[in-house]
């Protein structure tokens, strides 16, 4: 450090003596003062006394003056390291369309009742699930059921959870026990009767309601609500319905049929766009009235979702609807969180998932359905079904029995009739011989050459050659029995000679067969093997 | 050469770089094992820092037909819940909320503020003071407190009470308000709570018996009077005066004025554009029937509000649209109703609001 000014320097502020007079050719050692110096040897201590304190942090870490070093910056405030507290930013969970990357949590709600039978089947679905496992809560309320169901639903869940898969393994996982007391049956007819819909669905509701109140958390960012009676869905669903970014989303229900019944049909009619014929009917009605859709008592001419589907269309369409069905819905976790919930009472003339729709369009969500895109609910057989099903059994029963009933009269009649039969038969042949030789002696000069032409044409070839040949013969006068007879015939009599013989044989035939008149074929069979028998000539 | 070199480096240099090798590795390895002894976050799954997950958490079973709602929550060991909307925080209000005697341990804590630079310094004022409560003594410490933040705007900038009661923004002010409830009410309404008391912000005064008082009447919705001390300036002397008109029974021209409104118009209480003649319980007070005498309601207020966890698990939330021209707590009281619960207002028991 040189001073500014020194006193010895001039007025024009450069220093005594020679300026210059420095050799940058001549090494000189720096001199160090003794302040230097000093200074040196406190900064020496101070450095080993930090090495020795760094190194038994780096020994012992996390001892009291851990966070002081390096972690003042990431440590949060104190509150979030208390166990008891929580805090939650809820624009974090707002759900977006590629969920899975973001890591956002899937609430995944089943209701469960006397649902024993369906568990292995929703099982099977949840392993299949192409979605993050960890990223799935699931949260299933069993409510009033007499059979096993928890007892089933528990196993089912041990067994997924210590799978040795880990990416099978869901996240958290709770179940609701609560009886609600409903009086109404949970099968098929008196679920789907039109008197028991409107208390039906309110008790459904209710049981939503609660489902959800209890499972759904501050880190949820999707809930998915799954009926177990589901058959086919794709293992991508969740995905599939996430990625179109809606607020609500179903798809098409549909659920197959046996034959007899057409093979498939619409299953969820709860899915459906609003119409002014429904609108005007809901004024009329009284304000706890409940609009079910799918029964001939209230005829609102709504546009399905399930009737728009189209098995080649695009899966990706989506159709704007008001009210949604329950079998799959895919929604935002904001719209529970703002209040959108399952109605266990009218609203708007309409209860569960159908108000339920209702409530979100009314509070400015988008509700979406998408109507090429099926998943296949379980077909139970409802009452007229199995009535149906048991008359068909009867009547095919019935028609068996007859049959064999027939046969075996047929059998004993034959069996009855069958020596008077045969010596007919007898009779017949011996009246054939005599007939057929008198026949050949008239014939045997002018069949002789014919006979002879067709016989080395068999016999040039092999069997198999025969037969295709006089197959195509057959085929070409269209008739097939007939064609097979020739070929019985051709392959028992191999020898050409005899094979001259036989046509003559056919032509006789079915003029005896023709003597019966019951039996129509044959005759048509005697006249074509006639004109064989010419053609053959 | 070289040697000129080794001179001429000062061994403080050495030193310090020496340290801060040691410094660096630190940072660098330290992270993963604090890690492991800060608390766990809130969701369950989250990836620790290794990328390797724990093993998952086991099945829990709640038997929800086990929960009681009595008169005697105490001697059941009923769960509540109190849940807070907070714009701004009060001192009062905590002070308040500590001082109730119901058991800290049954009760939970729920907050909702919103996300605007109020927000913060209300979240960062409430944090503070429950960090101070969560150390303390084990008495008086809660059982969760559960503190979220809003994922949507606040319609008003300014929570002033004058622009706060423009019959214009009130719709607007009231649909927040009531997506706010409602977010809270649903993500923190556990299956084992029996009771959840609504309790505003800026109630900074109420009995410390409030729950246990309002539990014993058995009422599925049950509203104290929410009264406000101030100074009366031409006497100087404190006064009381009511504060919320949002508890009331209906009236005949308040049916017929909403008979008249389109299907999205809401009916609000003290406003001269728009005269209910509805029976207010703000004016129902009669000293001499006692603090528990009960009164039917068909709109409650939210500053102080004791629900049966079983009506919002029902269903019944707070509409942030018009539900029968009403919305938010007095909606909330026409949904209950709907699902055929009852709503009883306490007119002689005073709860007291914030002056400002």
């Amino acid at each position: 450090m040189i001073p500014r000014h020194h006193g010895g320097g001039y007025s024009n502020g450069y220093p005594k003596g020679n300026t210059f007079d420095m050799s940058p050719h001549r090494f000189e050692p720096r001199s160090s003062p003794p302040s230097l110096r000093r200074r040196r040897q406190l900064m020496t201590r101070v450095g080993i006394g930090l090495v020795v304190v760094l190194f038994l942090v780096f020994i012992w870490p996390g001892v009291s003056f851990a966070p002081l070093v390096g972690f003042g910056l990431l440590a949060t405030s104190d509150n979030t390291q208390l166990d008891t507290v929580r805090y939650y930013d809820l624009s974090n969970v707002q759900g977006t369309a590629r969920g899975w990357e973001r890591e956002e949590r899937i609430l995944l709600c089943v209701p469960l009742r006397d649902a024993q039978s369906h568990l292995p089947m929703f099982f099977s679905h949840l392993r299949n699930f192409t979605y993050p496992h960890h990223l799935i809560d699931l949260a299933f309320l069993v409510s009033d059921s007499k059979d096993n169901t928890l007892g089933l639903l528990l196993q089912n869940l041990e067994q997924i959870q210590n799978d040795e898969e880990p990416t099978m393994h869901y996240g958290e996982i709770e179940i609701f026990e609560k009886d609600f007391g409903q009086k109404v049956n949970q099968d098929v007819e008196s679920r789907h009767g039109f008197a028991a819909q409107a208390s039906r669905r309110k008790l459904m509701a209710q049981a939503r309601n609660w489902l959800l109140s209890a499972a759904l958390r501050p880190y949820h960012s999707w809930v998915y609500w799954r009926d177990v009676d589901v058959e086919t869905a794709p293992f991508t669903i969740l995905e599939d319905l996430m990625r179109h970014n809606k607020d609500i989303i179903v798809p098409n229900v549909w659920r197959p049929l046996p034959d007899w019944l057409g093979g498939e049909q619409p299953y969820d009619l709860n899915s459906w766009q609003e119409s002014e014929t429904a609108l005007q009917l809901a004024d009329t009605l009284d304000e706890d009235a409940v609009i079910v859709e799918g029964y001939a008592e209230y005829a609102t001419w709504r546009p399905h979702l399930a009737y728009l589907r189209d098995p080649y269309g695009d899966p990706d369409m989506e159709m704007e609807i008001d009210g949604v069905g329950g079998v799959s819905i895919l929604a935002k976790a904001r719209v529970f969180r703002a209040g959108v919930h399952f109605p266990a009472f009218s609203f708007e003339k309409h209860a569960e998932t159908e108000g339920f729709g209702k409530m979100a369009r009314r509070m400015g969500y988008s509700v979406v359905g998408l109507p090429h895109y099926t998943i296949w609910h379980l077909y139970e057989p409802s009452l007229d079904d199995i009535k149906h099903m048991e008359q068909m059994d009867r009547d095919r029963a019935a028609k068996e029995k007859e049959e064999k009933e027939k046969a075996e009269k047929a059998k004993a009649m034959k069996e009855t009739f069958d020596d008077p039969g045969r010596q007919w038969e007898q009779d017949k042949a011996d009246m054939q011989n005599i007939a057929s030789e008198q026949k050949k002696k008239k014939k045997a000069k002018i069949d002789s050459q014919g006979g002879k032409k067709a016989g080395t044409k068999f016999g040039n070839q092999a069997g198999g050659a025969q037969e295709q040949q006089v197959k195509k013969a057959a085929q070409d006068s269209a008739e097939k029995k007939l064609a097979e007879n020739l070929v019985e015939n051709v392959e028992a009599d191999k020898a050409p000679v005899e094979a001259d013989e036989e046509p003559v044989e056919v032509g006789e035939e079915p003029v005896e067969v023709g003597e019966e008149p019951v039996e129509q074929k044959p005759v048509k069979k005697a006249a074509k093997a006639d004109d064989e028998v010419k053609l053959v000539a | 050469m070289g040697s000129v070199r080794i001179k001429r480096a000062n061994p403080l240099t050495i030193l310090l770089g020496t340290s801060l090798v040691v410094f660096i590795v630190y940072f660098l390895f330290v992270p993963s094992s604090s890690s492991a002894s800060r608390p766990a976050p809130p969701s369950p799954f989250h990836k620790t820092s290794t990328g390797v997950r724990a093993s998952p958490p086991p099945v829990v079973r709640y038997d929800m037909n086990s929960v009681t709602v009595t008169k005697d929550p105490e001697q059941n060991k009923e769960k509540i819940l109190i849940l807070t909307p907070m714009a701004r925080f009060y001192q009062g209000y905590w002070d308040n909320l500590l001082q109730l005697n119901y058991p800290h341990e049954l009760i939970t804590l729920g907050f909702i503020l919103p996300k605007n630079k109020e927000g913060n310094a209300a979240t960062a004022a409430l944090q503070a003071e429950v960090a101070k409560t969560q150390k303390g003594p084990i008495d008086s410490r809660f059982k969760e407190v559960i503190i979220l933040r809003q994922d949507f705007e606040p319609p008003l900038t300014s929570q002033d009470e004058s622009e706060r009661h423009k019959l214009n923004n009130q719709k607007e002010r009231r649909a927040a308000m009531s997506k706010a409830r409602n977010s809270l009410i649903f993500t923190t309404l556990g299956p084992m709570t029996s009771w959840v008391l609504w309790l505003d912000a800026d109630i900074v005064e109420t009995p410390p018996t409030l729950i246990q008082d309002l539990a014993s009447h058995d009422q599925p919705v049950i509203v104290p009077n929410c009264f406000q001390r101030y100074t009366n300036s031409e006497t100087n002397q404190d006064e009381e005066r009511p504060y919320d008109f949002n508890s009331w029974q209906d009236s005949q021209s308040a049916r017929d004025l909403a008979a008249k409104m389109g299907p999205d118009d809401i009916l609000l209480e003290g406003y001269a554009e728009m005269p209910t003649y509805r029976a207010l319980m703000a004016y129902m007070v009669e000293e001499n029937k006692g603090m528990h005498h009960e009164v039917p309601l068909d709109g409650v207020g939210g500053t102080a509000l004791m629900v049966k966890a079983d009506v919002h698990r029902d269903g019944a939330m707070f509409p942030p649209f018009s539900f029968y021209h009403l919305m938010e707590t007095e909606g909330f009281c026409k949904m209950a109703r709907r699902l055929t619960w009852t709503c009883t207002g306490l007119p002689n028991y005073k709860v007291y609001h914030y002056n400002e």
